[in-house]
């Protein structure tokens, strides 16, 4: 059945989600706090959206354990509220959060944030989790203990897939305890030179958090540590004086700049003209390669704005809407992945670079949990 | 039925008749893993030496529908390689080599038969190691790592092989090679190689690796410390937690782990005491010594009776030899053994360990534990004597005390797999309808049910007619035979 105009359910129980999965005909989109909304391929016309921004709230927190389950629509800011309370934290520090990012959304679309150096991403962090397939099957894998092998991690296969075999309803996390103290050193200077420190930063014993490059004029290295009260400050001075001259400790709003560059939000990133996204004709790429690949490739992007884990190879660039193929090509020659991320609402260019070799794969999973195509339609065009 | 001879001829087109075994004397060596209860004796077993070969390998099979098992060591504790009667079990031990170690960009790109120590070996000139360290690392492959997503004592701040996976080519059962993951977190869609890392050898063969490489720390602090009770090592590990420490490893042993490990490797551990703990610190010099300045107080606030600080790697190196050789170690009190794997939530360790001495005592049969603490995985192992007709009870406790941790909330397994082993004690942890969509997921993977079949999910045929554990033949028994 094809409806005029198209429906958005807001269930509030897994079980709602369940029964409008079954209720409602036809092809169905999937939003959480809608901060993806323009990332990846866009979504074609659906019959129906659901919208699972009135499923959240936390299940279960295990203080003890370090585990708290969640409503997917919970945003990771207020539960991140919640858990500041116990000492804990969910460690991802994916910009958008900022902008009211829910967990499912954050699954779903492999958002990871600097931080991710050390404690990984959503694929490392999800325990368990629960979702809806198109023919109404709730499934459940994991569970609430953080080691755990029984079966197949559908909660990997949930992750980066934009909706495509479901919702999430429920997602299990591993927690860590909140850093007793943290301190961001940072140094100034063009990629290249930033590459080379970092490159001694990591044979290093300092241990960072996160490394992060800024584009601007001449660009900016941020460097984080993480440890505690009385121990920090020694581990400081050794990250000063190792990054050399020029470095310094500065505060953590210095990763405001970093959070406004990652997002492409209007009028925030320092030094960026016609910022990305709603208002100008700019994209968001993100890329991601070997870590000692991204200076030379940033060196041969259109970007007018970039920032760069220079130790894990994950950036995310800013480039006229005309260059988004280029980035493509040029991020496929290096061998690295690229996806595209907010862009004008107008925009026709590809969302993906080069499809993968497991590409018949991912179509006969999908043709086997969701055989009518029903969810997420578009979000992989063109490949699938 | 047998394989017909033309078949066998494929495999020996493709790989030389001398990598091609069907003798039955030469095929025994591959019938069980380190789950040494179950036997298949295969009916072919193939040594490729290349990737190639091996999706030659699979191709045959696909071509023919002929189930294949993947094998590295042999030294999975869940039957996870055991053969498939009528079947081919594929040896990657000859892919064994360290293709690439990469220390600017921390990583190293492996076959799947170069073992895990191997790899912190290939990594160590450069000041770098590979993190997750499954107890049986001299010998275990990267292949059979990711098959099982092993973890090890370290895990508990370093993850499992997941974490430490950035990429893998993998021959799909159809014979066709793919690339799973990528150079970089970012990965093209789902997470494919989040889902192959830990399938047990159901969804392929992978055929080279690429892990993360971490820098060695800069130092390591590890302590054994005696406690008058296995509750207060429990709190000990609570205590820790609660004060924000996360540490490389926090390993328990009670009394019979400890007379099993001591009596096999005068590591230095207490006889009298009923517990002790391996705590395991590592970082920055500034941060580690802080932190274990805490952990000792910890212990001495929870009455500990001895506190042995390791002053040397030598020292360091001993009392995790104590730890690691528990397993084997245990065969020196008892003449059989099962060795179980669940998991609980941290917080209901002494509540399980009790229910769990509890079941021993109503079975008649010892229990020991070894456990990694610090996550809740625990290794009760069921000591029993088969010559006295006590397996069957052995078998049925062990079963119970992996079906009891998933009752209090935790897992089947936390490291070693469910292959036939668990297989049917799964439907105790999963719903029919999560079972059958794990069965869909993997039919994306292998339509033909050609990999690794009657592994990792229940069917009717393995959990409606079970075979029994091995036996031993009366001419063995009577030392006229000897078990090859």
């Amino acid at each position: 059945m094809t409806r005029a105009a198209p429906t958005t359910l807001r269930p509030t129980t897994p079980a709602e989600v369940r029964d409008a999965v079954l209720d409602v005909p036809g092809r169905l989109a999937i939003s959480g706090a809608g901060t993806a909304r323009h990332w990846a391929g866009r979504p074609d016309a659906v019959d129906a959206t659901l919208d699972l921004s009135a499923l959240s709230g936390v299940i279960t927190h295990n203080p003890g354990d370090m585990t708290v389950s969640v409503h997917a629509g919970t945003p990771l800011a207020d539960l991140q509220a919640e858990l500041a309370g116990h000492g804990q934290r969910l460690a991802l520090d994916a910009a958008r959060a900022g902008r009211g990012a829910t967990v499912g959304g954050l699954v779903a679309t492999a958002d990871a944030g600097p931080s991710a150096l050390i404690y990984g991403g959503m694929r490392d962090l999800v325990i368990g989790t629960t979702s809806v397939l198109a023919d109404g099957t709730m499934v459940r894998s994991g569970g609430h203990v953080i080691k755990n092998v029984a079966g197949y991690d559908m909660a990997k296969l949930l992750h980066g897939s934009y909706g495509t075999f479901g919702p999430l309803v429920e997602v299990v996390l591993r927690l860590h305890p909140v850093a007793k103290a943290t301190a961001c050193v940072a140094v100034d200077g063009p990629v290249d030179d930033a590459a080379e420190r970092v490159l001694a930063l990591m044979a290093s014993p300092l241990e960072p958090i996160a490394v992060e490059w800024l584009s601007g004029d001449p660009g900016r290295l941020l460097v984080r540590l993480e440890g505690g009260t009385s121990t920090l400050p020694a581990r400081v001075r050794r990250l000063v004086e190792l990054l050399g001259d020029g470095a310094r400790e500065v505060g953590p709003d210095a990763w405001d700049e970093h959070a406004a560059l990652t997002t492409g939000e209007p009028g925030r990133a320092a030094g960026v003209g016609g910022a990305a996204g709603a208002a100008g004709r700019d994209a968001v790429v993100r890329i991601g390669c070997a870590p000692r690949s991204l200076a030379p490739l940033l060196g041969r992007l259109p970007a007018t704005a970039v920032t760069a884990g220079l130790a894990t190879g994950v950036a995310t660039v800013t480039v006229h809407d005309a260059s988004v193929t280029d980035v493509h090509d040029a991020v496929a020659a290096a061998g690295g992945t690229s996806v595209l991320r907010d862009r004008p609402a107008d925009l026709d260019a590809p969302a993906w670079g080069a499809a993968p070799s497991a590409l018949p794969l991912l179509t006969a999973i999908k043709n086997q949990l969701d055989p009518e195509a029903r969810f997420a339609p578009g979000r992989f065009a063109p490949w699938m | 039925m047998p394989l017909a001879a033309p078949i066998r001829d494929e495999f020996v087109a493709l790989l030389g008749e001398r990598d091609v075994l069907s003798d039955p004397v030469r095929t025994r060596t591959y019938e069980c893993d380190g789950l040494t209860g179950s036997r298949v004796v295969p009916e072919l077993v193939l040594l490729p030496r290349t990737a190639d070969d091996v999706a030659g390998c699979v191709r045959v099979c696909a071509r023919h529908r002929i189930p294949f098992v993947a094998r590295g060591a042999g030294t999975g504790l869940s039957g996870g390689a055991l053969p498939v009667a009528d079947g081919v079990v594929i040896g990657l031990n000859r892919l064994n080599r360290v293709l690439e170690v990469d220390p600017e960009n921390r990583r190293a790109v492996l076959e799947p038969g170069v073992t895990n120590l191997e790899i912190t070996a290939a990594a160590a000139p450069h000041g770098l190691y590979y993190a997750p360290d499954p107890s049986s690392q001299q010998v275990c492959t990267i292949g059979g790592n990711v098959a099982e997503n092993s973890g090890g004592a370290h895990c508990l701040k370093y993850g499992f092989t997941t974490n430490h996976v950035l990429s893998l080519e993998v021959v799909l059962p159809d014979g066709s090679v793919v690339t799973l993951g990528s150079d970089s977190a970012e990965q093209s869609g789902p997470d494919l190689r989040g889902v192959f890392l830990g399938s047990e050898g159901t969804l392929g063969i992978v055929t080279k690796i690429t892990v993360r490489l971490l820098r060695t720390p800069e130092v390591m602090r590890t302590l054994l410390a005696d406690f008058p009770s296995v509750a207060a090592g429990g709190q000990v590990v609570s205590d820790i937690v609660a004060a924000g420490i996360v540490p490389a490893a926090v390993e328990m042993m009670d009394a019979l782990a400890i007379e099993a490990a001591e009596g096999a490797t005068g590591a230095g551990y207490s006889l009298d005491t009923p517990a002790a703990l391996v705590v395991e610190l590592d970082g920055t010099v500034e941060e580690c010594e802080e932190q274990f300045a805490q952990v000792k107080e910890i212990c001495d606030r929870h009455g500990c009776t001895r506190l042995h600080v390791a002053g040397s790697p030598e020292e360091r190196a001993n009392i995790w030899r104590g730890r690691k050789a528990a397993f084997a170690a245990v065969g020196r009190i008892s003449p059989d053994y099962i060795v179980q794997d669940g998991v609980v939530p941290r917080t209901r360790l002494s509540e399980v360990l009790e229910r769990i001495e509890a079941m021993g005592t109503e079975a008649g049969l010892r229990v020991a534990n070894v456990f990694h603490a610090g996550d809740g995985n625990l290794h009760p192992l069921v000591l029993f004597s088969a010559a006295d007709g006590e397996t069957e009870r052995a078998e049925r406790l062990s079963a119970g005390i992996a079906e009891l941790c998933v009752e209090m909330g935790g897992s089947l397994s936390g490291e070693h797999g469910i292959g036939t082993d668990k297989a049917c004690s799964m439907p105790a942890m999963f719903g029919v309808d999560d079972l059958a969509v794990m069965d869909r997921v993997r039919a994306g993977f292998d339509p033909d049910h050609i990999c690794n079949p009657g592994k990792l999910l229940p069917t009717p045929r393995l959990c409606g007619e079970k075979p029994g554990r091995y036996r031993p033949h009366p001419l063995e028994e009577a030392g006229l035979i000897e078990r090859l």
